[in-house]
Formats: structure tokens, sequence, C-alpha cells
């Protein structure tokens, strides 16, 4: 870990420069994002993260390293505080009145929560796509993918396009609503709608892509597509998915966290490895019982 | 063993003890409501009855288009002036009244919310004539007789229902939306301007219209501010100005025919604003229900 941690220290530079400076020049920041794409790792490590909604805590002590590039799937029963936990990474959590983290959560060596990052900087590296797909029901498909670059600015028009395409082309959509961009997001189907919300989050440039059960809302034929492209994301983004399915976990993933939850229904964390591993030879029994349907 | 089970048959076939007196007082139950709603509309259809048939001789064209003074006199100052005092009414509270509304659904504490509702409610019920009172005491004597105290009387009584509707249209837009907003780096009073305002836009301006109708059909603070004139008057808010209802008011009690005929005239017309008005909101609301 520690040496890992060294080796590539060169590489966190570029996302480090960004979370702490991009705010202040909003028109430097397209450019900024172009070079500093390369080099940085999109490291994600939890220490010690708590989350709590007013006095009940919903998540208990994660301590959880994310490696770069990768999926990472976080399963566990209904109400073991996976999807409150991904919403700390990206800083929504405390939007929710009465809601508070405490731990520290760290992208290539920055805590997210230090008091020079701006939370609304944290949410354009770290992306999120809901449960439910969200599309803007006001905006056409264009729009929709374009308008986080339109209402954070600093991205020309021109540049707009280019990025509209090339996004729905990485959400593997293009072909489908090439010829009806400017219809609007609402009228695709609920996994085109998903795709939508992809293309919308990779649009803005993000190092990290969160996930929260993204095919809960969706068939099996529009699951099995999601699937396909977060295999594909994996290339390029740091993806966090929370899930229910087993079996989405085992195809999606490299490793897998597995969560539970204590007497005072606070979620924690019982183990994590890589996926393979966690399925076929879990070490602790609470995760063998989970994966073998015998509770949860 | 057990007690014998009745036959299916028997069941259904044979009354109950009680049904057929469950049955008398079911059909005289629905006599009743059935006479209580026709009770219920009776006034209104007399009413509009009664507006169209007293005004109809009236509806020719100089009641249009000429002023009280001309030889053939009509109203057209008061309905200029209606338009001009409701629509700048609008124009005025209507920024206000929006951004409280969204001040309240989208920025404000769970305290200052609760607060805020209760002191709109507490505006609501303000009756009108004392919005007129309070400009007739306090603003009349500073302004004069003006279309500027009619419309600050006017803005008083429309402020609240804009900050509600504009509250309650933008409780309805998804918080699934405002996190996708958020979650993609928008800054917050971004979101709330272009990704819940936007979304909400439809209702927020169907608020608008229902104030101006509300406007529309004032009577009391205007007799007490803008106070009627037969002069024509366009956009000098600074001295009175004439409106429908003051009017309608005037003429019903002058002892004249024509005077009478063209109040019933002037009645029509406020009422075939209002009602188009509402018909249309009716009619958007429910698309946007469907859509």
């Amino acid at each position: 870990m520690a040496t890992e941690k060294r080796d590539t220290e060169n590489a966190t530079t570029g996302a480090k420069d960004e979370l702490a400076q991009a705010a202040a020049r909003p028109a430097a920041q397209a450019a900024q994002r172009a070079s500093a794409s390369e080099g940085d790792s999109g490291r994600l490590t939890l220490d010690n993260v708590s989350a709590r909604y007013g006095a009940f805590r919903a998540v208990k002590d994660v301590t959880l390293a994310v490696r770069p590039k990768s999926v990472t799937a976080l399963i566990g029963p209904s109400g073991c505080g996976k999807s409150t936990l991904i919403r700390t990474i990206n800083r929504m959590h405390e939007t929710l009145p009465g809601a508070t983290v405490s731990g520290s959560i760290s992208l290539d060596g920055v805590d997210l929560y230090s008091s020079d990052v701006d939370p609304v900087r944290a949410r354009r590296v770290v992306g999120m796509v809901f449960q439910k797909p969200n599309p803007f029901p006001t905006m056409s498909i264009s729009e929709n993918v374009s308008s986080g670059l339109r209402l954070t600015g600093g991205t020309s028009k021109s540049e707009i396009a280019g990025i509209v395409e090339d996004s729905l082309r990485r959400a593997a959509l293009w072909d489908e609503v090439k010829d009806k961009l400017n219809q609007p997001g609402t009228s695709l189907s609920g996994g085109q709608q998903q795709r939508l919300c992809i293309a919308r989050t990779i649009a803005v440039k993000p190092r990290v892509v969160l996930m929260d059960e993204p095919c809960s809302a969706l068939d099996p034929v529009a699951t099995l597509k999601i699937e396909e492209l977060i295999r594909d994301l994996a290339t390029e983004y740091t993806i966090v998915i929370v899930t229910h399915n087993m079996q989405q976990a085992s195809r999606v993933s490299d490793e897998t966290a597995f969560f539970s939850m204590d007497d005072d229904r606070a979620g924690y964390l019982v183990e994590t490895g890589p996926t393979a591993e966690m399925f076929t030879n879990p070490k602790q029994a609470l995760t063998e019982g989970y994966i073998q349907g015998r509770f949860g | 063993m057990s007690t014998p089970v009745a036959s299916i048959a028997k069941l259904l076939t044979q009354p109950t003890s009680g049904e057929r007196a469950r049955q008398r007082i079911n059909w005289g139950m629905r006599v009743i409501v059935g006479v209580a709603a026709f009770l219920a509309i009776l006034p209104l259809i007399a009413l509009i009855l009664f507006v169209i048939l007293k005004a109809a001789p009236y509806l020719v064209p100089t009641f249009f288009f000429n002023n009280p003074l001309d030889k053939e006199p009509g109203v057209l100052n008061a309905i200029v002036g209606s338009l001009q005092l409701s629509g700048l009414t609008v124009l005025i509270s209507g920024p206000i009244g929006i951004a409280g509304g969204v001040y309240l659904s989208e920025f404000a504490s769970p305290r200052v919310v609760a607060i805020g509702e209760t002191v709109i409610d507490v505006m609501l019920g303000v009756p009108s004539i004392v919005a007129g009172v309070f400009a007739y005491l306090i603003l009349v004597p500073v302004l004069g007789f003006s279309g500027w105290a009619a419309v600050a009387a006017l803005s008083i009584l429309t402020l609240p229902i804009m900050m509600r509707s504009t509250q309650e249209v933008l409780r309805l837009v998804p918080q699934a939306i405002r996190e996708a907003s958020l979650a993609l780096g928008v800054p917050v009073w971004k979101t709330a301007l272009f990704v819940s305002v936007r979304t909400a836009l439809p209702g927020i301006l169907t608020g608008v219209i229902l104030a101006f109708s509300r406007a529309l059909g004032e009577t009391a603070p205007l007799l007490m501010t803008a106070r009627g004139t037969n002069a024509e008057n366009w956009l000098d808010f600074s001295t009175t100005m004439n409106a429908m209802p003051i009017v309608i008011y005037q003429y019903s009690n002058a002892a004249s025919d024509l005077l009478i005929g063209q109040a019933w005239a002037t009645a029509l017309i406020l009422m075939v604003i209002a009602l188009t008005i509402n018909v249309l909101v009716r009619g958007r609301t429910v698309n946007s229900r469907t859509a």
C-alpha cells in the first residue's frame, strides 16, 4: 500500500492540481481537463468513514481502498448504508438536512473534505449515476448531455457539440439517438435514459464515476447493455457501483466489498477482495451466507 | 359436526333482513345530494343567465371603443385601466413573489420555511378591504388617488398567491432532478434557477396568470385608491385611473337605464376574461400533468 502510493506520486499531481485550483479559473478548465487526463491515477481511499443522518449513524468506520480504473462493487443487504456511503464520496450526502460525514476520503491523496476543496468542485471530479434514470425533463437529448458543461461554464459552443457526440458514443447511445438529438431526453426508453445519464456524467470528464444501483429500474436486456458499458468505461474511469444483484457484481466488478449492518442498524464493511475470490472463497462466514442466499 | 352452510344460490337470491330498508335509504340519499348539488349550481346558472341577458342589449361597438363622456358612451378607459393596473401589479409583485417562493423551496432551512408559510397563510387571509384601507390611509396621503396606490394595494393581495404557487410547484420537482444537477458539479444557485425553476416554469406562470385574474376582479382597494375617472389614462399611474370593478360599482347605483345596462355589460366582460383565464389555466395544468 505505502509503496504503491510512492510509485504513483508523480501521477497524482494532476488531479491534485485540478481539485485545488479549478474553480478559480473556470475558463481554463477545459484545457486543464484535457492536459491533466493522462497522468493521474484516480485512486480513491476511504479512511474510517462514518455517515450520519442527524443522530443516526448509517455507515460506521469504513476503510476501503478503491483501485484506480477498475470496477469496485459494493454489495450487501438492504439498508446497510451502501448508497449512503457512495453519496459521501461525491459530497452529496451532506446536501440532505442534518446529514454529516466523519473520517476522510481522498482522491489521489487530496482529502475531498479538506477546507480548500469546494464540494461543487469535488462533484465535477467525482460523477454519479443514480438508481432511477433522471434526465432533465425540460431538456433535449443533446442538451441533457451538455447540461453539466453549459451550467458550469467555461466550455465554448463549438467544443460542446463535439463533446456531446463523444459522450454519447462512449455511452453506446449515439447510433440510437443521432437522428433525434433535439427530442426530449424523457422520450427515450428507461435503458436509453440511463445511458443518457451516463453520457451526461462523463461529458464533464470526471475521474471517478459512482453508480447507485444503476440497473435496478431496468429490464434484463437494458441491464446487460449497461453492464457492458460499465466494463468498457472502467478502462478510463474509477468506478464504484452499488448493486443488490450479486450476479451483476460478479459480472462487472474487479473488486467486491461486502457490507452488513450491526445491531444499531449501522452499516459496516465486512470484507473486501478480488471479486472472483469473494464469490468462490470468502473469508467471512457472513459473506458466504449472503452470497449463497442464506440471508439478505 | 359443523353448522349447515347455506347454498350459494340461496345466499345470492334470498334478501337478508334490512336489505329493503337499506336500498330505500340509499335511494333517498341519492335524491337529497342530487337536489343539494343542483341548488348549489343554481345561483351560478342564474347569475350567468342574468348577466348575459341584461348585458346583451348594451354590447355595441361604441361600448367597447368609447369613453364615458363620449356622445355614445363606453367603458374603454375602464377596460384599459383594469388591464394596466393588473398588469403592473403582476409585473411588480411577480418577480418578488416568485423569488420568495424559490427561496422558501430551494434555500430556506425548515425553520424559516415554517415561519414563511405561516406568514403567507396570514397574508392570503387578508381581506381586500384591509389592503384597501392600508393603501387609503397610508399611501394615498403621499401618492394621492392614483394608479400607484392601487398597484400597491393589489400587490399586497397578489404577492402571497404567487409565493405560495411558486413554492408548491417547485415542491413537485423531483429531488432526483436537483441531485442530478448537483452531482454534475453545478452550483446550488444555478441548479435552483436553471433546473428546478426551469422545470417548474409552466406551473409558476400559471400562478402568475391566476394572480392577474385575482387583481382584475378586486374592487374594494380600487375604490379607495385609483378611484375611477372619465378620462382615458394610458400608463400615467400617478393619477386616477378607471377600472372595470369601479365602473360596475358606480354605474349600478346610477339613475339611468343606460348606465345600469353598462354595469351589466362591464360585469359580463370581466366575467368572460376571468372565465377564459381560468379555463386556459385549467387546460394547461391538465396537459402538463398528462404529458
